[in-house]
């Protein structure tokens, strides 16, 4: 076999470009799983991976329905969706002009049919009266056809008039289920030739259900793997791991010690043959990649693959373990992102291994099926199980559709919806009915919940778009330059920032919020004064060039040092006790004699969780506040630092970041007094998905230590120096201060606060009591989504609610994280202040009159779109199919290696958000409302090729909203295209409530926009309260 | 059958037998309204669990205290008999003493705590009110074990924590891994429950009664066995065979790692707290019967240091926080079993509650270990280091490397166990089902051709179990 090594390399990339991008899981950021189909119209690449991962494409039918029936999905948007959907086609006639494609898909969506086999109508006819009636959800139009085309003809009125006369609806069922079953009796089932699946285990399967090859091999490969990207669980482990996965397997797999089992008797000498052949490269210090590469090609022969099928088996046997597979993926081109240790891991390695493992595996099997080669048999090794291969596909059952009554039964429920009586159907000739058939059967499964997605993402957005439309016409003028804000906040644009800004807009109206990327403009290495290494906090594509530490000051250098060592002791007697219970003669004193001691922590955390918590804060609390820290945020030399980044920012670049962000947002001129950044992460207990709920921004961390940076660096007087030279001029009297908001205990911790100038403390005293109020009334929001939360709670409780659920051991939601989340607007915050949003929007500041060259919404669109379309998708994706694209109930979550969870002992590793987490979620897509024109952003669009697909495959759901004139015009187009057409509001009221409160008071579920009234004017009850 | 009128004249009798009825008396309020469709709301189901167990608890602390006042002195509590024929006599009997009660103060409380955590962790799944079923059959079995004074009430003690095991590991029988893991355990605990109910056959014959009085004279830690020479290894024995089932001790090892399928709270009181000292508790129970028959005291310790060698071993590759949580246990358990082979009886129930409220803790914070992981590399400036293994730095990497691959493939010990008994007990099965069609078909007419052509081969007999 001789196939060029390059050929492979790509397939096999290709192959692994449908991986999950997920990473480590102690970094989570919320990313597209479908990120490698991304080049496809996102309907087209829903369903095509549905076929490739065996997920569920929209969510089941009948949940469609409830939503039909509950008013979530209206007529109104099934008959839009399906006038866009089939365009010209809607018209086209069917049943010989009776009726068309759009009437007959309308009604099958709106009522539905009973698809079944032969047998089960045979039941239903027999067990029930379903064909002596007409169905009773009839629309009354097509009712009003049936019984008016069957006054015309004898048959059923001759039935009728024998049954007496109100039984003419019964006689018309029953004259059109004769006529149902006569124009199909006698018609053959028809036969559908499936394409029949790639891997064997499949073929084996199709034929022996009980031989399923996987179930041998994935527990051994699980743990070959598990073992070799362990980052620490396990305290020996696996030798040689610098050579890569298959060397070090190979090494360890080798050995002739021990029984193997009797499927992979072969395995010890083949991995013999193949550690050789490392050893091979090693020495030689050839390309490490060739080893495993011609194992590929070796074991493809020996599988007996044709090579044109290659890159589809390649990619099926990848993604049938495609939790591991994609995290080898993820650490071989992020290395620096493993948690402990930074390993040589290869996609490469992983195929040849599983290749190996499989091909033993079908041997076995094969030999089961009694299709072993011969003794005797002199042909090349691959040729019979590449026999085996093309007999099973041969003889891989074809689908046969349903058999004439079930036809006859299906027919007859569709004619009754499109009003055709049962002469109609009679005056049918063969070629419009199979016709009418074939439209039906076209019409399937996954074409009606694409439409009903699709209905149910057009009521979300008509709600949203009224309602902005709407607001037009209340939104507060755009404050002028004579009025000063008294603060200014800069949040991340994160969705459960929305509630915060918009609480602190209720409680005061002087201050104007903005929302921004997490990273602040940042992006850094950060190492913590407690950290042993510095972590990235910046949006994962980005490497940092930077590293900013925090020291202690100056005067606490010995209370660092004394804490510590105290630190260090106690971690080394936590370490001994963990470590030391799990081993023989340790274990065997310290669980004997001191592992009752171990009632206290656990009476305490499982019966008290609020309280133990408090003490534990308190007690941290006290250790730490006696070390004043500061960070290091200026250059001092230009030596490099082993992670290879310079300590430090230089003060140009620091005024380049500052200014950048003061011009993203829109924060050019007025400063108020106090600008505050305010960054994000969240804090909860025995949540291994805990950094899924940190800052997207900042790679899976926290925004807090940017927000602090970002405040040093804009404080700084060489750094405004520079920035008014070149125009951008910050008043001496604006003092920038950093904190950073915990989503799950809706609190903010604030930094430096020592620097802040005397004359400015008392305003920053009202704005941490701002922070503070709506902290309180941000919980209390949060906590109408909690089921275990009683709806009237009180503000005060609510707190104190969502800081127990942080703390507590046994709670799975401390917080919903990004659940709901589906719109964003990017924009200036007075088009949408005073706006009820419900904690679902991106809100992005954006301001487009001083931004007359579209840079800013370049730079604006290329951060928010993938990042924001990649919460949404992920979170999408987890509800759309929680087994799948999620990571299903976290209850029996086992952590694995430190880099993820598996379910239970031995399985997939779970990539995607867990079901407590999204269960709640709407799958819509991401709304995103830009406050540009639309010619602006097509040329924004065309400079941005990476981020272009996104909009234009519609993975997210674009609207241009003209800063000027205020008209909403939305991207609908074929895809691959952009191109707009004018949205024309459903209605134009809007609720009006006095307060969020007010208006979301008692729901549990989600409500829809309205205009507040709080805040809006400066005597709001609020006001008085923040002096 | 069961003589109210004792229970409500003796006050402390009422109190031990409260422990054994409270548990069922919620299983079956929780589980009748459940079956006719109309399951409880959350909070109600809760509650009344933890009614129940935090009622056993406090009946369990007042039993303890009076008890210490009475010097522990053992008290039997007799609550009717199942059957009588001739001398013969099975009976319903519950013992109080300084074995029985200090365990079930524990169990109950721990149960009581796994209840607590469990009503919050378990919100809004589907299998909510299952649960909570099956944890209230878990504590019947746990109470009526700890507590039985006959070996047939352990028996059924013992029968239901094996049964609600099953079911718990199999929590989530959507999912195939679960489900073979369940039954797995399951088979794993029938086996070794040959050994108990022969043992209690062995004890009735001997003694015409399964009550341990009968059997063993003196109270708890120092009775002494009265069985009759012949019969106390007998029964050593086939105690052992039952405990090594429950304990997951070798040959019987395989089902633990796999029975971390179930929800969180579940895996913390079966492999990490009580189900796995079950074995342990029983052999205590009849601690006499070892100290009579040196031979089973011997095989025990050999087993329980094996498998504690074993256990160490293996569990020190193990990459995911259950399994090496599950071995880590295993570990103790044998560790407790060879202090009870060696003639421990004080030591090993220290042994017993001390690590079970350690290993709860550990499991019920294994989500946690991220946090905690990360803390402790601040803490020691640096991720921590692989110390426990430094000895094998020592052995040429050629030998550890075998090693490693001993370690990593558990031993062997389901291979093993694979090829020298399930495979021929299968293959002997399937010749005895060949076997039986042949012969029916022959009798039943057939013409030998027809019956040659049938190839009754199992489909995949090899890879089980």
């Amino acid at each position: 076999m001789s196939v060029h090594h390059d050929t492979l390399e790509q397939l096999i990339a290709a192959a692994a470009r449908f991986l999950p991008p997920q990473g480590p899981i102690d970094s989570f950021v919320a990313l597209n799983p479908l990120q490698g189909f991304e080049d496809m119209s996102f309907d087209e690449a829903v369903i095509r991976a549905s076929r490739l991962n065996r997920s569920q494409p929209f969510l089941p039918e009948s949940e469609y329905r409830d939503h039909l029936a509950s008013g979530r999905i209206r007529v109104v948007d099934i008959e839009s969706e399906l006038t866009h959907d089939l365009g010209s086609r809607f018209d086209s006639p069917l049943a010989g002009g009776r009726t068309t494609l759009g009437q007959l898909q309308l009604q099958l969506l709106l009522h539905g049919v009973r698809l079944e086999n032969d047998a089960a109508v045979r039941w239903t006819l027999t067990e029930s009266d379903a064909i002596e009636h007409l169905r009773d959800d009839l629309d009354p139009l097509s009712r009003t056809r049936l019984l008016e085309s069957a006054a015309a003809d004898a048959n059923p009125m001759a039935d009728a008039a024998a049954h007496g006369g109100e039984a003419l609806e019964d006689a018309v069922a029953r004259d059109l289920w004769h006529a149902c079953v006569e124009s199909t009796v006698g018609s053959r089932p028809s036969v559908v030739h499936v394409p029949p699946p790639i891997r064997h285990r499949d073929l084996i399967m199709a034929v022996m259900p009980t031989l399923d090859t996987d179930a041998l091999v994935h527990p051994l490969l699980i743990r070959m793997v598990a073992a070799y990207l362990d980052q620490g669980v396990a305290s020996w482990p696996m030798p040689d791991r610098d050579r890569g996965l298959l060397a070090a397997v190979a090494g360890v797999y080798s050995g002739r010690l021990g029984p193997v089992e009797a499927w992979n008797r072969g395995m010890p000498s083949r991995l013999r043959d193949i550690r050789r052949a490392c050893d091979r490269a090693a020495m030689s210090s050839s390309n490490p990649r060739a080893a495993a590469l011609d194992v590929i090609a070796e074991e493809l022969g020996l599988l007996g693959i044709p090579e044109d099928h290659w890159p589809d088996y390649l990619t099926a046997s990848l993604v049938t373990l495609r939790g591991w597979a994609g995290m080898v993926r993820q650490l071989e081109a992020r290395p620096d992102r493993a948690p402990v240790e930074a390993l040589p891991a290869r996609v490469i390695d992983l195929v040849a291994l599983r290749l190996v493992l499989d091909r033993l595996a079908v041997e076995w099997a094969a030999d089961r099926l009694d299709h072993a080669p011969a003794r005797d048999d002199e042909r090349s090794p691959g040729a019979f199980l590449g026999e085996l291969w093309l007999e099973l596909r041969d003889r891989y059952p074809p689908r046969r559709g349903p058999g004439s009554v079930a036809r006859a039964f299906l027919l007859f429920q569709v004619a009754q919806l499109v009003g055709l009586a049962g002469s109609d159907i009679r005056s049918l000739d063969d070629n419009a009915l199979h016709e009418f058939e074939h439209a039906v059967a076209a019409f399937d499964d996954i074409a009606r919940r694409r439409l009903f997605h699709l209905a149910y993402e057009r009521r979300h957005r008509t709600e949203v778009l009224d309602s902005l439309a709407a607001y037009r016409h209340h939104r507060r003028q755009h404050p002028t330059e004579a009025i000063r804000p008294r603060f200014q906040t800069v949040f991340c644009i994160d969705d459960r920032c929305e509630s915060f800004r918009r609480a602190m807009e209720e409680l005061c109206h002087d201050v104007q919020t903005f929302g921004a990327a997490g990273f602040f403009s940042v992006p850094m290495y950060f190492r913590g004064i407690d950290d042993w290494h510095a972590v990235p906090l910046c949006p994962i594509v980005v490497r940092p060039g930077h590293t900013v530490a925090e020291v202690p000051e100056e005067t606490a250098r010995d209370g660092h040092r004394f804490r510590q060592t105290l630190r260090r002791g106690l971690g080394w007697l936590q370490g001994g006790v963990t470590q030391g219970s799990q081993s023989l003669i340790r274990g065997g004193l310290l669980t004997a004699v001191g592992g009752a001691l171990a009632a206290i922590p656990l009476v305490a955390r499982v019966a008290f969780p609020r309280l133990t918590a408090r003490l534990a804060s308190r007690a941290a609390e006290l250790g730490r506040r006696r070390i004043p820290t500061r960070l290091e945020v200026t250059r001092r030399d230009d030596t490099r630092l082993t992670n290879g980044t310079l300590a430090g920012f230089s003060i140009e670049e620091q005024a380049g970041m500052v200014r950048r962000l003061l011009e993203d947002i829109g924060l050019t001129t007025n400063l108020a007094r106090i600008v505050a950044l305010i960054g994000h992460g969240s804090t909860s207990l025995n949540n291994p998905h805990e950094s899924a709920y940190d800052c997207g921004a900042c790679g899976g961390g926290r925004g807090g230590p940017n927000a602090r940076a970002f405040a040093l660096m804009a404080n700084s007087p060489w750094v405004r120096q520079l920035l008014g030279d070149a125009g951008l001029s910050i008043p001496d009297d604006v003092v920038f201060v950093g904190g950073m908001q915990d989503t799950c205990t809706s609190t903010i911790t604030w930094y430096d606060t020592d620097h802040i100038p005397g004359s400015h403390r008392s305003e920053f005293d009202a704005l941490r009591r701002l922070g503070l109020e709506a902290g309180r009334l941000d919980a209390q929001e949060r906590c109408r989504r909690f089921d275990s939360v009683p709806l009237d709670v009180s503000a005060g409780e609510a707190l104190r609610r969502v800081q127990g659920r942080a703390a507590d051991l046994a709670q799975v939601r401390p917080e919903y994280g990004h659940a709901g989340t589906a719109v964003c607007v990017v924009g200036r915050r007075d088009a949408t202040r005073g706006l009820y949003l419900d904690r679902r929007s991106f809100l992005v500041s954006y301001d487009p009159t001083t931004d007359d060259d579209g840079r800013v919404l370049e730079r604006t669109l290329a951060a928010v779109g993938p990042v924001c379309g990649g919460i949404n998708l992920a979170y999408t994706f987890s509800r759309l199919d929680p087994l799948v694209y999620g990571a299903g109930t976290k209850l029996p979550h086992n952590i694995t290696g430190l880099i993820g969870v598996m379910d239970g002992h031995a399985s997939d590793l779970r990539t995607g958000l867990p079901f407590q987490g999204v269960d709640i979620h709407e799958p819509v897509r991401l709304l995103m409302v830009v406050e540009a024109s639309p010619e602006r952003i097509l040329d924004v669009l065309d400079r941005l090729p990476a981020v272009k697909p996104l909009f234009s495959n519609r993975w997210i759901q674009l609207v241009s909203w003209h800063p000027e004139t205020g008209a909403l015009v939305l991207h609908r187009s074929p895809a691959g295209t952009v191109a707009f057409i004018p949205y024309v509001p459903e209605s134009d009221a809007l609720p009006t409530a006095s307060s969020s409160v007010a208006w979301y008071r008692g729901h549990r579920g989600y409500v829809p926009p309205a205009r507040l009234l709080a805040g809006t004017v400066p005597h709001a009850h609020a006001a008085t309260s923040i002096p | 059958m069961i003589s109210l009128n004792a229970l409500i004249r003796d006050p402390f009798s009422a109190l031990v037998a409260w422990q054994v009825i409270a548990p069922p008396a919620a299983l079956v309020a929780i589980g009748l309204p459940a079956l006719v469709g109309r399951p409880l709301r959350e909070r109600e189901t809760t509650r009344i669990v933890a009614v129940a167990f935090a009622s056993g608890f406090i009946a369990a602390l007042v039993t303890l205290a009076t008890l210490a006042s009475q010097g522990f002195t053992a008290h039997v509590v007799h609550l009717g008999t199942l059957f009588h024929v001739g001398h013969h006599e099975a009976s319903i009997e519950l013992v109080a003493d300084a074995l029985s009660v200090p365990y079930v103060c524990f169990s109950t409380g721990l149960c009581a705590l796994v209840n607590a955590f469990a009503g919050k962790y378990l919100h809004r799944e589907p299998g909510f009110t299952r649960f909570f079923a099956l944890l209230a059959l878990f504590g019947t079995g746990m109470n009526l074990m700890v507590l039985a004074g006959s070996i047939d009430v352990l028996f059924a003690g013992w029968e239901c924590l094996g049964i609600s095991s099953a079911l718990l590991i199999g929590f989530f029988h959507e999912r195939r891994n679960a489900v073979d893991a369940a039954v797995r355990a399951f088979i794993t605990y029938r086996v070794c429950d040959v050994g108990l109910l022969t043992a209690s056959v062995v004890l009735h014959r001997a003694t015409d009664t399964g009550d341990f009085a009968a059997a063993f004279a003196g109270t708890w830690p120092h009775a002494v066995c009265t069985l009759p020479p012949a019969t106390a290894p007998v029964v050593g024995l086939l105690l052992i065979l039952a405990a090594l089932g429950k304990s997951a001790q070798v040959p019987f090892s395989g089902w633990l790692p796999r029975a971390m399928e179930g929800p969180t709270p579940s895996s913390a009181i079966f492999y990490g707290a009580l189900s796995i000292h079950a074995g342990a508790y029983v052999l205590l129970r009849c601690g006499s019967v070892l100290d009579a028959a040196p031979i089973a005291a011997w095989l025990l310790v050999v087993i329980g240091a094996g498998t504690a060698l074993h256990a160490a071993t293996v569990g020190s590759v193990q990459t995911d926080l259950k399994s090496m949580l599950a071995y880590a246990s295993m570990t103790q358990a044998g560790i407790i079993l060879a202090e009870i082979g060696l003639g421990f009886r004080v030591l090993p129930l220290v042994h017993v509650v001390s690590h079970a409220i350690l290993r709860s803790l550990q499991i019920l914070r294994s989500p946690s270990a991220m946090h905690d992981r990360h803390e402790l590399a601040a803490a020691l400036g640096g991720p921590p280091g692989q110390s426990s293994w430094s000895l094998l730095r020592l052995i040429p990497p050629s030998i550890s490397r075998h090693l490693y691959h001993v370690a990593l493939e558990r031993g062997f010990e389901e291979t093993i166990v694979s090829r020298l008994v399930v495979q021929p007990l299968l293959r002997s099965l399937a010749a005895a089902d060949a076997f039986e069609q042949r012969w029916v078909a022959i009798l039943g007419g057939a013409s030998r051709a027809a019956v040659a052509s049938r190839d009754p081969r199992p489909a995949n007999g090899g890879d089980a179990p």
